[in-house]
Order: structure tokens, then C-alpha cells, then sequence
């Protein structure tokens, strides 16, 4: 797996100038479709993340989508059922998303492998029933309606959820920056060096002193919270939580996101995978061929993996495309001299 | 407890049985665990449905076609699929070929609603009819499942133990090294397992299509049942595949019938609980 | 120098890329035709893809003929003449897809109205229309009962009375076999919950014999449910699930020897074929499930006008296809929904104004194709608006849908 350090390629100023960009869509336009799809590309991408941040300590967990309901109902309980106000409730859903994660990551993580998979795609199987069946608190088939977030005054200017998308656009944007920023982060430092380590060479990682167990939980544990914090925003996003919507076909979605983005970069293939899936998905559902989104991200997986070099995504496309209209011309410049 | 619970159990088991059979297979020989099986289950389905509909092909000759058609299906998705995505980084090899496999139940659930269509299709018109047994009765179709599946499985049992295939399937299983070594092309015989695995999941596919109907959907539980039975019985083990379809088929409708509703969850608890204790399942060897 | 060039000439790519895609998702509106009816658009999110697929797809074509017919006269509110546009979107039976659809409607394809809803996923819907003050008809239905609140979704209005019909579907079974012994009802939906305690209830009042279970999806194997049926009793047995589970169950029944026992489901009957082809022919005799030939009521009295526009749409329908098309089961929904509305864009005098709209039907009284009825009901989940068609079934005999019995809507509280 090629580990591309984006320094080299991402100077800071265009990453700066891509964020602003990103900041700055609302003011072209406030159609609640086209900010709808960048905010629910957004859900998706943190969860990919935790995909990806997973894959790299070498599981394949098909859960994501589980802790994602995890956390949605979390937040729908105690903001419907315990009347809790939002913003405790959407802590708490990232908190209890990890806290669950751990207690299974505990248990699990030891076998590993195939079977860690299986265990998970149980598990994907086992919080729908629980959420199907448990209706006093989960509402049952139905669901429960989550009401959105309350207003927030700053001094004179007051941010209403409830009157338009906006605001909505600018959480997620805050939520993935926040993400982002600690996966990266976690990447960067030596913990990101032992992930790979141990997915790549679990043996050797073991010979050489590092407690594998610890790591894998690690990875799962934060996943797990971003993404019961990415569950939580989706709940109140589409002011609605059911046993179906996130279960485990959504997981197989997330990990097709998370390949075919690339996942030799943490943040940057979560984020182009999320977005142009989701967004290509939304435009395959128009039209009247029925069945061919399933089919396109179906193929998008299995031609990303047969074509190019493993571990590399859409991400790389964009790397490479760069290293070579960029660095490489550069680097002929400073020969030349 | 009425006795057309078991047999029905019987006929779940059989289903079971030959879908977690094709997969262990091929996991002995090719170390991979073929996520798209359920949707070999669901073309062969498809094909027998039209080779009997559309081609007027007897169930019989249908069911041959399509374990021939999907097994070559099975063959082309490893020569040209898996093995280049297999030579590749060590530790990480497995997970690359399950997310192809995995890609591949969207790829081929979408192809099958682009090319068959979303209405629900049904094969009652073959071998209609039932067997009146006094106090209770069972269908034809449900009784030829069985007999199917019965003589699938010795002719596995023959082709394993009885052939020089089968005698170079179980070197490979064993020691792929030392086959190499003695002359034994080690990615012909991958083929050929592949091939047969798919070709497994098909004629289990088109027993079950006048049992019940087909869709393009058809093919999730089978695939999530099958792995269940595997963890059951023990995923190195081909007789713990049989045993592990068997009690799942079985426990599956008994369950049923005293719960009701509860009865989804029982099962994954169950299996989840046998991993967590005895991860070998009940007769696989310990893993490393 | 060169290096600044490349840079932003890379950046723009990237820019004007995002661009059109953001661009592609919201098609341009077209141009209105300068004379004749004024147009107006209506969305449709419906399950195109996906398990619930048979039924949303059987409907696309006839709604688009029925919206033909109905245009050949349109409505005229004031002077001025008006036609429907339906722009019909895939939700995929599912909360993301159905947010996604509405969306698409109503700020992608401009539409004031959300008209022929039908799939499950009605709060993920409602949420997006009632903030853009968009009147969105949909039916009841068990993920409605304790969602719905009248205060802050008041753009809602059911035209289907889906939870109800089921019990009228049930009084209708008991008119149709009076010597019934006990009515099974399974139900695919799991866990009581207070929707079915309040169905119960209502089935108790009436003194019907019945015995609820549940089920959970995805099964195929339904032994164990025909047999604790047969042992409590039960020679009518109602399956309100998808049409797949229903037929299972009718065959699975037949072959364990139980004939005696009628079989038959809570949604209309797609094409007796499937039927016959998935259960067998012995199998499907008798399977009853609803019954949508308004022509063929014998009790309700359904405007005539109605009744031959439905019919029209099928002999159209019939000429495309060159043989006898005979699908009735789209008639309670779209037609009757747009028929309230241009209803009661007349007696609004409005087509714009949600509200006065809104105003006209609550209390008002619609003429549609199941029949006339007058919105009242202000205590029904605190909303008047519950259209009440009757439950009425039919039998599939040889190969073909025949009336079998109807029971009419008891006028809603």
C-alpha cells in the first residue's frame, strides 16, 4: 500500500483556498437540494473516515453504519423520550457510540480477520432487530421524528435550524473539519505509523513489543464516536431515524465509499469517495433504469481495485494528476538550472 | 411440535447445507471468502427460471445449465478478478478480495434488476403437487430439494474421494506447496473450486426458486445464513459446513415456530456466542 | 510565473467542475406555453427500485394516462384553465431517498405538491414539505399513528385511510364469509405497538373473532405461522405484508394441506399471473386482496365520470400493450388525491395559497373515484384530514379478479 504524504503534493495555500471555496457555497446558492447533497456527503464521509481509519489497522469492519444508528437513536431517545436538550444528547450519542464500540472491540478484536467481519455484519444485524423490537424506547418500526436544533443566539445575530439548510450546511462543515482534523492528526503521528504497522506485519508488529489489541481498539473506539456523532447529525438531519435506514447495506456502502475514495489518505479519500458516490448515486436514482446505482458502485469497487495499484483510489487520480502537471515541471525547472 | 415444522427445517437445511458447502470449498482451496455467493445463489435462480419458462428446458437439464452457467460465471470472476487482485500486499490481501466480493453483490443485485426486472417471479408450475402423508403433507418440489441436494452432495462426496480431482482438490487443501511440487497446477485447481463452489450456490438457487419465488434480492439471506452455518460447524471443516446447515436449517424453523417474531435475533446471538467461545466452530481446527 | 498559471488554471478546473456538477442535480425549468391550461406540478416520490419495486412500478404508466385523461378537460378555478404535471421520483421505500426525492421535487423540479405518496417513509417526507408550507398527501398507515402532529405539520393530508381500511377490509371478510370461524391477521410489521392496540380495539367493538401475530421481514418460510394460525382457530387468514409474503404464505399453506383455509392480502392484485405462476394455480384460487374497480362497487356510489375516466385509462393502456389490460389497483391513490386538490383549489378559488387550500379540505367533501366523502374527523390523531375509502375485495377466480365484498367507512370522528 503506497503511503503518498500530501505535503508534497497539497501545498497549504490550495488546501486553504479548497476550504474556503467550501465555506463559501452558501452564498451562491441556498437551494436546500444542493446543500442537502453536500451535507449528507459530508455524514457519509465521516463515516468513511472511520472506515478507513479501521481498514488501516487491517479489519474490515461492516458495522459502521450499525454505530451510525447507534448514535442516531441515542440522540433521538434522549432528546424525544428523555427530552434532553440537543447538544448533551449529541455528545452523549458519540460518547455511548464509542463506549459500545470499545465493549465490543474488547471482546472481538482478539479473533480478528474473517471472523471479526462476520461478528461485525452480526452485529449490523443485531441493532436493527434491537431497534425493530424494542419499541418503547426506539419507537419500533416507525421510528421516532427528531425535532431539529434549537435556535442559537450570538449577541444580535441568531442561527434558526428550523427556517432554512444553512445552518445545517455550516455544522457539517464544522463537524467534518473537526473529524478531519483529528484523524489527520492521528494519521500523522506515531499512532498512524503503528496502524499500518500492524495491518501490514501483525507478527513482526508483535515481536517488536507493540500490543496489537490496544491499537485495533484504539482505531475502533474513535471510529466508533465520530462516527455515532456523524449517526446523531443524520437522525437530525432528516428529522427521522428508522431500523432500516442505517443497517447493513449502508456499511457496504461506506466501504465502497471509503475504497474507491482511495484509502492511502485518511481524510482526503474519505471525502472525495463520500461526495462523489453520494452525489453520483442521487443522479443514477433520476433516471429510469432500475438498479443501475447499485450496479455502478458495485463496479466502481471492483474497477478501482482491478486498475489501479492497490491502496489507491479517486484521491491518487487527483495526486498524480498534480505530481505531474506540477512537481514534476518544477522539479525539470530546477534541473534545467 | 407438528411434524411439517422438521420437514420444513429439512428443507431449510438442505438449502444450507449446499450453500455453506460451495463456500467452505472454497475457502480450503483459496484462502478467500467469497462474499458473492449469495449472488451466485440468485442467478442460478434467474437462469433456471428462464431456461424453464422462456427455453421450456425440463427442471432436471435447467438445474445442470445453471450450475454450468454460474459455475463458468464463478470461474471468469476468479481468473479475471480475483487472482489480480490476490498477488499483492501480505495482510492485506484478504481484505482487498472480500471488498471485490462484497462489491460484487451490488454489482450483480443491480445488473439483475437492470436485466430481469423488479416483479417477483415463481416457478409453482414445476413439479406441482403433494404427498399426502395422513397427518400432514409435503410438496413435491420440497421433497425433490432434498433428493437434489442428497445427490449433490455424493457426488461431491465421490468427486473428493474417488477421482484425481478430487485427490489434487484435497493435496491443494492440505499443502499447496508440496502439490506444486508434485505437478499439480495449483491456480487450474483454483479454478475449478471456484467454479464448483458457484456452481453450488446455483443449483441451490434453482431448487429453492419453485419453493419459493425469485428476485434479485433472493440472494442476502442465503449468503448470511450460509456464513452462520460455517461459524457453526467450523469454517476449515466440509463435513462441519454440512453439520452446521443442517442444525442452522433446522434450529431456523423450530425457533420460528416458538417465537415467533423474536426468532431473527436468536440466531446471530447464538452464532456470535459459539465465535466468541469456540471460535473453531464445532468441528473446525483451533485458529492460530 | 509558469507555476502561479498552472496553479490557478488547475484550481479553476476543479471550481467549474464542482460546479456542473452542483448545476446537473437541479434541472432548468422549462418554459411555459404561452397559451392554453396553465400547468401545474406535482411530485411523486414512489419505490422504483428496491423490494417494494412491483408496486410502485406497475403504476407508473397508468398514472401518466390517467393525468392524460384527466388534462383532455383539466379544472377551471376563476377563469382560467388548469392541467397536472406528475414528475414521478424513485425514493427507494427508504427515509435518505425519500428526504432526497421531496428535495429534488420541490427545489430541483419546482413542484407545489407532493401527491400520491404511498411508501414508508412519511416522516422523513413530511419534514421537508411542512417547513416549505408544500401540501403533501400521503396516506395513514402504521409509521404515521404517533408520528403526525397537527400543530406542526399542517400542510398534511391523508388520502388514503390505510390503517382503517385494513379493518374495513376485515368487516368486508366477515360479510363475504359470514360462518367465518376466527380471522388470522399477520402483520409484518414487529412489535405492538399503540397503532395496532388501537385497531384491536376497534375490531373488538365490532365483535369480529380475530387473532393478531407478527412477522418478521425477509421471511420466506412461513410453516411455523400457517401452523400456529390452523391451531388458534384460524380459516380466514389476512397478511398484511408485501405481496411476496402474502403468496408464500397462500402456497406454503396449500402444500401443508390446509385448503380450507382463505388466503389473501392487505394491497390490491398486481396480475392474477403472478399469482398463479408463484403459487400455483390450485393455490391462488380464492386469494383475495383489494378490490379497486369502482365500476364494480355495489354498495358505494362512485361518481360515473370518475369511474369512466379510470376505464379509459385502462382500454389505452390495453391498445399500447395489444392485449387486455385489467390492473386496477392504482385507482383509490393519485386519482383520488389530485381530484381532492383541484376540489379544493376551486372551492379555495386559489391554486397558489397553501392555506386557503388547505382550509377547503379540511371538513370539505370530494367527489373521487371510491366515492364521495366529507373530511371531517378533527379528533383523528388532532386532524380532520383522513379521506375514507371503503374496504372492498376481491377474489381471484380462474384467472381473473372478481368482486368478492365491501364494507364502507363508518364516517371518521
Amino acid at each position: 500500500m503506497r503511503y503518498i504524504d500530501y505535503k508534497t503534493i497539497l501545498p497549504g495555500t490550495v488546501v486553504g483556498f479548497l476550504v474556503a471555496l467550501i465555506v463559501i457555497i452558501p452564498v451562491f446558492t441556498t437551494n436546500p437540494m444542493i446543500l442537502s447533497i453536500f451535507i449528507i456527503s459530508g455524514i457519509w464521509a465521516i463515516a468513511t473516515m472511520g472506515f478507513t481509519l479501521i481498514l488501516r489497522t487491517g479489519q474490515f469492519s461492516l458495522a459502521q453504519a450499525a454505530f451510525m444508528a447507534v448514535g442516531g437513536y441515542v440522540s433521538a431517545i434522549l432528546t424525544v423520550k428523555l427530552g434532553m436538550p440537543f447538544w448533551p444528547s449529541f455528545l452523549l450519542a458519540g460518547i455511548v457510540s464509542g463506549i459500545v464500540a470499545l465493549l465490543l472491540g474488547l471482546v472481538v478484536l482478539r479473533v480478528g480477520g474473517m471472523y471479526f467481519t462476520i461478528i461485525t455484519l452480526g452485529v449490523s444485524e443485531i441493532v436493527r432487530v434491537i431497534a425493530l423490537m424494542w419499541d418503547s424506547a426506539t419507537g419500533g418500526a416507525q421510528g421516532l421524528l427528531v425535532p431539529p436544533p434549537p435556535h442559537i443566539i450570538l449577541g444580535s445575530f441568531e442561527i434558526n435550524f428550523a427556517a432554512s439548510t444553512v445552518p445545517y450546511y455550516y455544522f457539517m462543515v464544522f463537524l467534518v473539519a473537526i473529524t478531519a482534523l483529528v484523524f489527520w492528526q492521528m494519521d500523522r503521528s506515531r499512532l498512524g505509523g503503528v496502524f499500518l504497522g500492524i495491518a501490514v506485519n501483525p507478527i513482526l508488529a508483535e515481536h517488536q513489543g507493540i500490543h496489537i489489541m490496544k491499537y485495533r481498539v484504539i482505531a475502533f473506539t474513535v471510529a466508533a464516536v465520530f462516527t455515532g456523532f456523524a449517526g446523531a447529525y443524520y437522525a437530525t438531519f432528516l428529522s427521522a431515524i428508522t431500523p432500516l435506514m442505517l443497517g447493513t447495506w449502508q456499511s457496504v456502502s461506506i466501504m465502497i465509499m471509503s475504497i474507491v475514495g482511495g484509502i492511502s489518505s485518511l481524510v482526503g479519500g474519505a471525502l472525495i469517495g463520500a461526495f462523489v458516490l453520494y452525489t453520483l448515486g442521487i443522479y443514477l436514482n433520476r433516471l429510469p433504469i432500475y438498479g443501475i446505482q447499485p450496479f455502478v458502485y458495485g463496479a466502481a469497487i471492483v474497477l478501482v481495485l482491478l486498475f489501479l495499484p492497490k491502496g489507491t483510489g479517486l484521491i491518487d487520480l487527483w495526486g498524480k494528476l498534480w505530481h505531474k502537471v506540477f512537481r514534476e515541471p518544477e522539479k525539470a525547472e530546477i534541473a534545467e538550472e | 411440535m407438528p411434524p411439517a415444522i422438521l420437514i420444513d427445517g429439512l428443507t431449510t437445511s438442505c438449502l444450507y447445507v449446499t450453500m455453506a458447502f460451495g463456500m467452505v470449498l472454497v475457502f480450503s482451496i483459496l484462502g478467500i471468502l467469497n462474499w458473492s455467493h449469495g449472488s451466485m445463489f440468485m442467478l442460478g435462480a434467474f437462469v433456471v427460471y428462464y431456461a424453464v419458462t422462456a427455453g421450456g428446458i425440463p427442471f432436471p437439464l435447467s438445474l445442470l445449465v445453471s450450475a454450468c452457467v454460474i459455475g463458468g460465471l464463478g470461474i471468469l470472476i476468479q481468473m479475471f478478478i480475483i487472482e489480480r487482485i490476490s498477488f499483492t500486499v501480505a495482510g492485506l490481501g484478504m481484505i482487498y478480495v472480500s471488498a471485490v466480493t462484497v462489491g460484487l453483490i451490488f454489482f450483480f443485485e443491480g445488473a439483475a434488476s437492470m436485466l430481469f426486472g423488479l416483479q417477483i417471479k415463481g416457478l409453482a408450475a414445476v413439479l406441482p403437487g403433494v404427498l399426502d402423508l395422513g397427518a400432514f403433507s409435503v410438496s413435491y418440489q420440497k421433497i425433490a430439494v432434498v433428493v437434489f441436494t442428497l445427490v449433490t452432495m455424493i457426488t461431491m462426496y465421490i468427486v473428493l474421494n474417488r477421482t484425481k480431482l478430487g485427490l489434487a482438490i484435497r493435496a491443494v487443501a492440505q499443502e499447496p506447496l508440496a502439490s506444486r511440487l508434485y505437478g499439480i497446477s495449483v491456480r487450474r485447481i483454483s479454478w475449478i473450486v471456484m467454479g464448483i463452489g458457484c456452481a453450488l450456490a446455483a443449483i441451490a438457487g434453482g431448487l429453492m426458486a419453485p419453493v419459493y419465488s425469485v428476485n434479485p434480492f433472493m440472494g442476502r439471506i442465503p449468503l448470511i445464513m450460509s456464513l452462520l452455518a460455517i461459524i457453526i460447524g467450523g469454517a476449515g471443516s466440509l463435513t462441519g459446513a454440512i453439520v452446521g446447515g443442517i442444525i442452522l436449517g433446522l434450529l431456523n424453523s423450530i425457533i420460528a415456530y416458538y417465537l415467533g417474531w423474536g426468532s431473527e435475533i436468536m440466531l446471530f446471538l447464538l452464532v456470535i456466542f459459539i465465535l466468541l467461545l469456540r471460535p473453531q466452530g464445532l468441528l473446525g481446527a483451533s485458529p492460530k | 510565473m509558469k507555476k502561479w498559471y498552472k496553479l490557478t488554471a488547475i484550481l479553476a478546473v476543479t471550481v467549474i467542475l464542482l460546479g456542473m456538477f452542483a448545476m446537473a442535480c437541479a434541472p432548468t425549468p422549462a418554459a411555459q406555453a404561452p397559451t392554453g391550461p396553465i400547468i401545474i406540478k406535482v411530485g411523486m416520490p414512489t419505490a422504483l427500485s428496491g423490494p417494494a419495486a412491483p408496486w410502485g412500478q406497475s403504476s407508473v404508466e397508468p398514472y401518466e394516462t390517467w393525468i392524460e385523461v384527466f388534462n383532455k378537460e383539466g379544472f377551471k378555478v376563476g377563469d382560467k384553465t388548469y392541467n397536472f404535471k406528475m414528475i414521478q421520483v424513485d425514493d427507494q421505500n427508504s427515509e435518505d431517498g425519500g428526504a432526497a426525492a421531496a428535495k429534488q421535487l420541490i427545489f430541483g423540479d419546482n413542484v407545489k405538491f407532493i401527491v400520491g405518496h404511498w411508501t414508508w417513509n412519511w416522516g422523513a417526507i413530511a419534514a421537508v414539505t411542512n417547513p416549505a408550507k408544500v401540501i403533501f398527501f400521503s396516506r395513514t398507515g402504521d409509521d404515521v399513528q404517533s408520528l403526525y402532529n397537527s400543530q406542526t405539520m399542517p400542510y398534511c393530508v391523508f388520502g388514503n385511510p390505510a390503517l382503517e381500511q385494513s379493518n374495513y377490509d376485515i368487516r368486508a371478510l366477515t360479510i363475504a364469509y359470514p360462518d367465518y370461524k376466527r380471522i388470522g391477521i399477520l402483520d409484518m410489521t414487529v412489535g405492538k405497538n399503540a397503532a395496532w392496540a388501537v385497531q384491536d380495539a376497534q375490531l373488538d367493538k365490532w365483535g369480529i373473532r380475530f387473532y393478531h401475530e407478527w412477522f418478521p421481514p425477509n421471511v420466506e418460510d412461513f410453516a411455523p405461522y400457517v401452523t400456529r394460525l390452523h391451531d388458534e382457530g384460524c380459516d380466514i387468514v389476512y397478511v398484511a405484508g408485501w405481496i411476496g409474503e402474502s403468496m408464500m404464505f397462500a402456497k406454503q399453506r396449500w402444500e401443508m394441506g390446509f385448503k380450507d383455509m382463505h388466503v389473501g392480502c392487505s394491497g390490491p392484485i398486481i396480475d392474477t399471473s403472478i399469482y398463479v405462476d408463484t403459487c400455483g394455480y390450485d393455490a391462488a384460487q380464492g386469494y383475495f386482496g383489494q378490490y379497486c374497480a369502482p365500476w364494480e362497487y355495489k354498495k358505494t356510489v362512485v361518481n360515473p365520470k370518475y369511474s369512466e375516466q379510470c376505464r379509459e385509462v385502462l382500454s389505452i393502456m390495453s391498445e399500447k400493450a395489444g392485449k387486455p389490460v385489467v390492473y386496477t389497483g392504482w385507482t383509490p391513490y393519485l386519482p383520488t388525491h389530485l381530484l381532492i386538490l383541484s376540489q379544493a383549489m376551486q372551492a379555495a378559488g386559489t391554486v397558489d395559497d397553501p392555506d386557503a387550500i388547505m382550509k377547503a379540505i379540511r371538513g370539505g367533501t370530494f367527489d373521487t373515484p371510491v366515492g364521495k366523502w366529507t373530511m371531517s374527523g378533527t379528533k383523528t390523531y388532532g386532524s380532520p384530514v383522513v379521506f375514507g375509502s371503503p374496504g372492498a375485495l376481491c377474489t381471484i377466480q380462474g384467472d381473473k379478479e372478481v368482486y368478492l365484498s365491501e364494507s364502507a367507512m363508518d364516517p371518521l370522528p
